[in-house]
């Protein structure tokens, strides 16, 4: 017999050995890691898609609220505050409108929507009261102008915070502009008192 | 696919009756499926080739849960690496190729310091014992080779891969190759000749 037919018995008899399987089965491991592999692809590909929607332009929106920020600030070393304050405050007053829309999409917890409503509408109250009284209030000097120009910085930088993109909006930065109008307000509220002549202010910080 | 060709070299009648247990033909909407990523697919593609895949990897590294982690393995390979098909060989001698690949990594990792050698290949043209051999006694003389002799046996006359690619998987000479299935032959057929039976193999404590 050749060495060829040999080697071709000994291949046939190694190829009618029987199959083997495994003890037990490797699929059930192999589908769950499959599984687990396709949901975070699905879930990297949901990120991608709203880094590429939102978190991309929210961070140019952002980008350019820092310019107009520094913008302002050198502006306001330059000239007079008094008339620009307003302006500092109705941008954020924009902005709040359209964090509002978003938390509507992004909250489910009712009490923290509420609250976070109840911020917002605060801060458009204040903000509201002071562009009104902005043209009759007497114009600030010493203390109290430093006192408002360091306000409307910090207003400005929890504006710049408030517009980085984020999964929920943040209840205590709402609460801290909050906090910073109502010192903005109570040191405008003076000086319309003078600026009234001691009669009574009719606008109301609540309305 | 392997077919003989019009002139009957003796390499196409080798390989016509070398079939190798991975010649499974996948419809091509099932591989669309699998593509795409579903689970189901991926799942039918398993149960078709886990025990060729298992075989493969028993023959080769001689070990139950060795093989069980190479099917495991090389199917998660198989399943991620999918959409790299390109279609242009079979889709069988893709997934074996894997397969062999996850197998021969695990060869090499637990290395048992086995001789390598290299003989002159023995040129033996009496008929060999397996003609009349039962499975049992062939697979248990195939379990007491030293495991690189018996891959490259396998990969030979089973899965029949030519001496210069089994060169190339393993990383070893061509003449290494030829001496290994040399070897491996003679020993199968001392083992199974002798009065005892299959009841050890002298290559690994002679080497």
């Amino acid at each position: 017999m050749s060495d060829r037919n040999r080697q071709l018995n000994l291949a046939e008899a190694l190829r009618a050995l029987p199959l083997q399987s495994p003890d037990r089965s490797a699929w059930p491991e192999l589908a769950a890691r499959l599984s687990r592999e396709s949901e975070l692809e699905n879930r990297e590909s949901k990120r991608s898609e709203r880094i590429r929607r939102f978190v991309i332009p929210a961070a140019l929106a952002a980008a350019l609220a820092g310019v107009f920020l520094v913008a302002y600030r050198h502006h306001d070393s330059r000239f007079p505050i008094s008339g620009s304050s307003t302006a500092t405050i109705s941008a954020p007053a924009a902005s709040s409108n359209t964090n509002s829309a978003k938390v509507d999409n992004v909250h489910n917890s009712a009490s923290h929507l509420e609250q976070l409503v109840a911020l917002q509408q605060r801060s458009q109250a204040l903000e509201s009261w002071l562009r009104k009284t902005g043209g009759t209030a007497a114009p600030l000097q010493g203390q109290d102008l430093a006192a408002a120009t360091e306000i409307e910085n910090l207003i400005g930088l929890v504006d710049v915070e408030l517009s980085a993109p984020r999964e929920m909006p943040d209840a205590d930065l709402w609460q801290r502009r909050v906090a910073l109008l109502e010192d903005l307000s109570a040191l405008r509220y003076s000086n319309y008192q003078l600026a009234a002549g001691g009669r009574v202010a009719t606008a109301s910080l609540t309305d | 696919m392997f077919f003989a060709c019009d002139h009957s070299c003796a390499r196409c009648i080798l390989s016509v009756v070398t079939a190798s247990s991975f010649q499974i033909d996948i419809p091509q909407a099932l591989l669309a499926r699998a593509c795409a990523g579903d689970l189901g697919a991926f799942e039918q593609i398993y149960r078709r080739f886990e025990r060729p895949v298992y075989t493969l990897a028993v023959r080769l590294l001689g070990d139950a849960e060795g093989a069980r982690d190479v099917l495991h393995d090389a199917m998660l390979k198989v399943f991620q690496r999918i959409n790299t098909f390109r279609g242009e060989s079979p889709f069988w001698g893709w997934l074996r190729q894997i397969a062999l690949n996850e197998a021969l990594m695990r060869l090499r990792q637990h290395d048992r310091a086995e001789s390598s050698d290299e003989m002159d290949a023995v040129v033996d043209e009496g008929s060999g014992p397996w003609g009349h051999a039962d499975a049992g006694t062939l697979e248990r003389a195939l379990a007491r080779l030293p495991a690189q002799t018996r891959s490259v046996l396998w990969l030979y006359h089973v899965e029949g891969y030519s001496h210069p690619e089994i060169a190339d998987l393993v990383g070893k000479s061509v003449s290494f190759s030829k001496s290994q299935v040399a070897r491996g032959t003679q020993r199968l057929r001392e083992i199974i000749d002798s009065p005892a039976g299959p009841v050890s193999c002298l290559i690994a404590i002679a080497n």
